[in-house]
Parts: C-alpha cells; structure tokens; sequence
C-alpha cells in the first residue's frame, strides 16, 4: 500500500495506448463474468437446478425492475442495463480482494460508463423514435428551455462519474487510512461497508442510467399523449 | 486523478464487448428457457382447461343421459302401471265373467232344484190326491157304483164302432179258450147274461165265461181276453189316472 495505491499508473504502454490496472482488472472482471455465465447456461433444463434457479431468479429480477420503469422497452434496454449493474457490482466488490483494486475507483473507467449512459439515452431514443422526434422533446415544453436540457445531460452524466469513482475512491482511502494509523485487520469493519456501499453505488448507477434512457425514450411519447389528449 | 484517455476508451469498448457477452451468454438462454417454461406451462394450462372444458361436457352430457334415464325410468313405470291396470282390468272382466257364469250356473241349478222340489211337491200332492181318492173311492165303492160301471160297461161295448171291433180281433191273435171275467162283487145272472151277449157281439167268439171275485178291484170288472185286457173299475181308472199325471209332467 503506497502510492500506486492512490494513483492509477500505466502498467504497459504502447504508443499512446496505455494498459492500466483498470483495464487489466476489467478484463479480468469480463472472464470471469463471462466463464460464470457460459457455465452457468450451457445445460438450462424447462425443469431448473439450484444454479440455474439462482441465475434465472437474477435475471428475473432484473428483467422486472426495468419491466417497471420502462415496461415498453424492457427487451431492448435490458442487455445494456443489466450488465452495467453486474458489472459495475462485480468490479466494486473485486476491490475487497488482496491486491486488487476496484476499476470504478479509477475516473477513467466510471467516466467511460457514464458516457456509454449519455451514449445509450440519444441511441435509444433516436431508434425508437426516430432524430426528429427524439431531438423534438429538447424544445418542449419551450424552446427557451434547451440550453437547461443540455446542462442538465451534461451535469448527470458527470454526477453520475463522479459519484461512482467518489465513492468507491473514498472507501479503499479510507480503508488504507485507517490500515496506516490503526494497523492490521482494523479495516474489516470498513471493508464490510465497502460490501454494502458496493451494493448500492452498483443499484444507484444503474437505476439512474435505466431512469435516464427510460426518460429519454418515453418524454417524447408522453408529449404525444398529451398532444393526443388535448385534441380529443 | 486525472483521466485517462487510452483507459477511458478501452474501458468502453471492454463494457460494449462485455454487454455482447451477457446478452450472448447469460440473458438471452435464460430468457428463452423461461419463455419455453412459460410457454409450455400455458399449455398445460391450456390442456388442463380444454380437459376441464371436456370433463364439464362429459358431466354435462352425463348428466343429460341421467335425465333421459329418469325419464325412460318413468316411462317405463307408467307403461308398467298401465299395463298391470289393463291386466287388473282383464283379470276383473275375468272374474266378473266367470262369477256372472257361476252365478249363471247356481241359478240355473237353484231353478232346476226349484223346478224338481216343485215335481216332488206335485207328485206327492198327486200320490197324496191318488191316495185321497183312492180311499174316497174305496169308501165309497159299492155295488151301485159297481153297477152304474157295469151298465156304462155295456154300453161301451154296444157301442162300439165295427171297425174297432175287428183291431180287437187282431190283437188277441190265435182265439182265446175261455173269457176270464173279474168284478169286486158277485153279478146277478142277469148281468151275467146282458154280458155274454155283449162280448159274443163284439168278439165274435163263442167260449165260455168264467167269472170270479176280486175284492181288490173296489168296484167295477175286469175281462181277459186271451192278451187282451177290458179294465173298467175303480183300482185300474185310479192307477192310469195317476200314470195319466206323470206321463203329463
């Protein structure tokens, strides 16, 4: 515990291309999630085990909640949402293993998933309905009110970001504070909120991301069923 | 602190790759599995319901055979119950019959036991007639009834139409030897006389005439010619009056 601690440093370069431990933890993070869900679903039976009643229970669950929030678009929001919540649980808890670091505690990566969030609400919004009708609801309910809806996809996306990396940042500093001042095995209460704040940084990006698209694809249907409203 | 811009890139393009894999590998399979359960999960449903839809229209329809039963039960109850009220019917007419032909038979039988009482009745009232006036007649026989029979006797036999007179003569075949003559009381010569000459006339014959008493005769005469017989006197006219009576019954 030292500096590369606090400071995320090139571990190869090759150009400008620098691998991190960012990276090289992500695509560890990536194997396992990936080996995990091939072993788990290459024998799925009508009639399911203990694994596979656990892994549909998972996916259930997560199916049902964006079902929720946005219960047209549930099948095409779904890959991109559910795996930001595995991930992003995954990668924040890979931080409470000996020598290994959370890749949301680097700015690089959480900022990466928050572009990918502003990235996916335009994307979804412009294939369901269409650049006019997306680009439509900026002006609504005035066009006044754009520059407000700019500042505002900006902010959240950099709220988002920053909330992550600030948390997840926050909590290996102060377990490594506190491993510095009170010494060995004092951290573990903190690393047992590391477990619950991973939990719930993973549940709030995510459901932000998922209110954000949600958003994006159903402020322009709402608009319509006003419109058709008034004119009925 | 700082952002990396090689980390930020490949951080992406590892999320998108990793977004692949999971859809590729973990949502899609089991999502499909789930899908296939649901699916053949409403189609049990869907064949429990057509097999409840076809155990109700089996319940229905057995219930619609229980109703023809009863029905048939019914009928058939009451084409019984007409059938035992025809045959009780047949079976009275029967009787009624067979009672009205006994009753028939006994009144027939009663009137013939009524008719053969009132035979008897009348035959004994005509023996007890016959019997009354035999002892009438015998009380009051006499000689002058005995003589009022003898002249009404002569006369019969003066009288006598000739062709009568010869059947007589056929009916005693081969002569007779002698006239046998009975009479309840002894006749004078006279009469025995008046006699002879009278039965010379209608006989044509000419034997002689034995004469004799015979108290039995009440009064009267009685004359044997051969197998011939001449019976005038009280006991034979009260013997053929009761045989006259019979004969008429």
């Amino acid at each position: 515990m030292g500096e590369d601690s606090l400071f995320i440093l090139p571990i190869f370069e090759l150009g400008y291309l620098q691998l991190t431990s960012t990276v090289m933890t992500t695509w560890v993070v990536m194997a396992v999630t990936a080996a995990l869900a091939w072993l788990c679903t290459r024998r799925l039976q009508i009639k399911p085990g203990r694994v596979q009643t656990l892994i549909e229970a998972l996916v259930s669950v997560i199916e049902q909640a964006i079902r929720n929030i946005a219960p047209q678009h549930s099948q095409q929001i779904m890959p991109f949402i559910a795996t930001l919540w595995l991930f992003i649980v995954i990668a924040n808890l890979v931080g409470l293993i000996p020598g290994m670091h959370s890749p949301t505690r680097d700015l690089s990566a959480t900022a990466a998933l928050a572009f990918l969030v502003f990235l996916s609400v335009h994307w979804y919004g412009i294939r369901i309905q269409g650049l006019k009708n997306y680009l439509r609801h900026y002006l609504q309910p005035s066009p006044i009110l754009l520059p407000f809806h700019i500042i505002s996809e900006l902010t959240r996306t950099v709220a988002l970001a920053v909330r992550l990396f600030g948390n997840m940042m926050s909590l290996e500093m102060v377990a490594l504070l506190i491993l510095m001042v009170a010494g060995f095995l004092v951290p573990v209460p903190i690393l047992m909120l590391h477990i619950v704040e991973a939990l719930v940084q993973a549940y709030i990006f995510g459901m932000l991301a998922l209110i954000y698209v949600a958003s994006g694809l159903q402020s322009q249907q709402l608009h319509q069923q006003k419109q058709g409203d008034d004119h009925a | 602190m700082e952002l990396n811009w090689s980390t930020f890139i490949l951080e992406i393009f590892n999320f998108l790759v990793l977004v692949w894999i999971l859809k590729r590998f973990l949502y899609q399979p089991v999502l499909d599995v789930i899908a296939r359960r649901r699916a053949m999960i409403e189609n049990q449903l869907a064949e429990a319901e057509q097999h409840h839809a076809e155990a109700n229209a089996l319940k229905e329809q057995y219930e619609h055979r229980l109703a023809d039963w009863e029905q048939e039960r019914e009928q058939a109850s009451d084409d019984l119950q007409q059938e035992l009220e025809q045959v009780r019917v047949e079976q009275l007419s029967v009787q009624q019959t067979e009672r009205d032909q006994e009753e028939e038979k006994m009144r027939v039988a009663r009137s013939r036991q009524e008719q053969q009482a009132v035979r008897e009745i009348e035959q004994q009232a005509l023996q007890q007639g016959a019997v009354f006036a035999s002892r009438l007649l015998t009380e009051a026989a006499g000689p002058e009834l005995e003589n009022r029979l003898f002249g009404l006797l002569l006369n019969e036999l003066n009288n006598l139409p000739a062709e009568q007179i010869s059947r007589l003569s056929v009916k005693w075949g081969e002569p007779p030897e002698q006239i046998q003559v009975s009479s309840a009381y002894p006749l004078t010569d006279e009469q025995r006389q008046q006699l002879e000459r009278a039965l010379s006339k209608v006989t044509g014959l000419s034997v002689p005439v034995l004469y004799d008493q015979d108290t039995r005769l009440l009064a009267g005469l009685s004359i044997n010619i051969g197998d011939w017989a001449l019976q005038l006197n009280v006991r034979d006219e009260l013997q053929d009056f009761t045989e006259f009576v019979h004969v008429e019954r």
